[in-house]
């Protein structure tokens, strides 16, 4: 396929990984975040990091959304579907995401109406096509997936559609990234940035990580050898000294975004002073409600939500995961009681999550083995 | 629906939501009103939002994501 199998040719790959050996100074250790959990699946996948020198790691950072959902929210969600009138729609990998009073899933084995979706608009054709119910939204993800959110709003406001609504747990990028490098316990010494966060918002809001922090980042694309390109990128920075954003993935990604979706976005949604992250705690500015204009479509609103704080279980350690502080067998419950089966943490759950890759790629076996 | 088949799953290998994924599409037809019908790698068929990619014509590729297309493919 055009755009795809020359990003994942073996001998390119042998060459890339050849300079990176080049690039990097004999007894440094160089850790490298990988921000979204788009590249850690696709790191895992295709054995990315094997072809890296030992002193370079890869550590997954927080940009798997279902995987940052707080089990509050997951609360909320279930106590708006087990009302009688309501249709509650979300995508697939939020089903089996844990809450305090259990999955969606189960609650839908309980009775609630509870569908998977492909996309918002499919949510809203069902609302059209279900006039008596009630059609509630349950949306998640970062600025990729919102403008998807935004537009559907703008066509149920157009089509007045008023049995549609949705729950809006979407986050922004830059606060979590922010919080991450203020973090004492963290050590990083550069960032692969998310490329279709970056379709949206562009590269430049990123200029604040060699700004303020000296780190360099290089937003990449997806396949196996965008990646190992951005981690030569990374090296490449660190060993001339320099410090600033750059964008491997230029085929997709405007170094400003697009100004359609940023505009949609500011439209629909208003940032909320405050919004809990899971393992990360409460980061500000970093959720999205919908603003004034569509107050009408608010599912909080429409219907009033429990809005309970659960803290994380004891056992599972997704916080320290998100922040690259442990690898995720060295989790206490990995492959044991938190399985992708079972998961008990958000980051076992989504395929995209740091937890599950490691489990379906055979890294859990690997790992213990070597220790 | 708006899906005729699997081009996402939420199961080994792909996610729909999340977060940074993205599909290569083509554009089969357009409705001039922000609406095109689009077929993924496998085949199936979607309904997409074409809102911030401007107008869309058969034989466009766009890079879609959750419904919407995000960018213009090669």
């Amino acid at each position: 396929m055009k755009y795809v199998d020359e990003f994942r040719d073996a001998e390119l790959g042998r060459v890339l990984a050849a300079e990176i050996v080049a690039s990097v100074e004999p007894g440094r250790h160089y850790k490298v975040m990988e921000v979204c959990g788009g590249h850690t699946h696709t790191i895992y996948k295709y054995g990315v990091d094997d072809l890296l020198p030992e002193n370079v790691e890869l550590v997954h950072g927080p940009g798997c959304p279902v995987c940052v959902i707080p089990m509050g929210r997951v609360d909320d969600g279930i106590a708006i579907a087990k009302r009688e009138e309501v249709i509650l729609t979300c995508f697939g990998d939020m089903m089996r995401v844990p809450g305090g009073s259990g999955t969606f899933l189960e609650a839908k084995a309980e009775g609630a109406d509870i569908r998977m979706v492909y996309s918002p608009l499919d949510a809203l054709r069902i609302a059209k096509e279900n006039p008596e119910r009630e059609v509630v939204f349950f949306a998640v993800g970062f600025e990729t997936t919102a403008p998807s959110t935004a537009l559907t709003l703008k066509r149920a406001k157009q089509d007045e559609v008023g049995n549609f609504s949705v729950v809006s747990n979407h986050v922004t990028i830059v606060p979590p990234l922010r919080a991450l490098l203020e973090s004492p316990d963290l050590r990083l010494d550069g960032f692969i940035g998310p490329g279709h966060v970056s379709t949206v918002v562009g590269a430049r809001p990123f200029e604040f990580i060699p700004a303020d922090y000296g780190r360099p980042i290089v937003v990449s694309g997806f396949e196996p050898l965008d990646l190992l390109q951005s981690v030569h990128m990374v090296l490449r920075q660190l060993a001339e000294g320099r410090c600033e954003v750059e964008n491997q993935y230029k085929r997709v990604v405007p170094y400003d975004g697009n100004p359609a979706a940023l505009a949609v976005l500011a439209e629909v949604f208003e940032l909320r002073p405050h919004f809990e992250w899971r393992g990360l705690g409460f980061i500000s500015s970093s959720g999205l409600k919908l603003g004034p204009d569509y107050a009408d479509f608010d599912a909080e609103l429409r219907f009033g939500v429990p809005g309970v704080r659960v803290a994380d279980p004891k056992a599972c350690q997704c916080g320290e995961v998100l922040k690259g502080v442990i690898k995720p067998w060295e989790c206490k419950v990995f492959g044991t009681a938190c399985t992708p089966e079972r998961p008990i943490g958000t980051c076992m759950v989504s395929s995209e999550g740091a937890c599950a890759a490691y489990y379906n790629y055979g890294r859990f076996a690997r790992e213990r083995e070597v220790v | 629906m708006t899906q005729s088949g699997p081009t996402a799953s939420c199961d080994e290998g792909h996610c729909v939501t999340c977060a940074d994924e993205a599909v290569r599409m083509l554009v089969l037809e357009a409705d001039g009103a922000g609406l095109a019908r689009c077929e993924a790698p496998d085949g199936a068929h979607t309904e997409v939002m074409t809102d911030l990619v401007g107008d869309v014509a058969p034989g466009d590729a766009l890079l879609v994501h959750a419904g919407t297309a995000l960018a213009r493919a090669a």
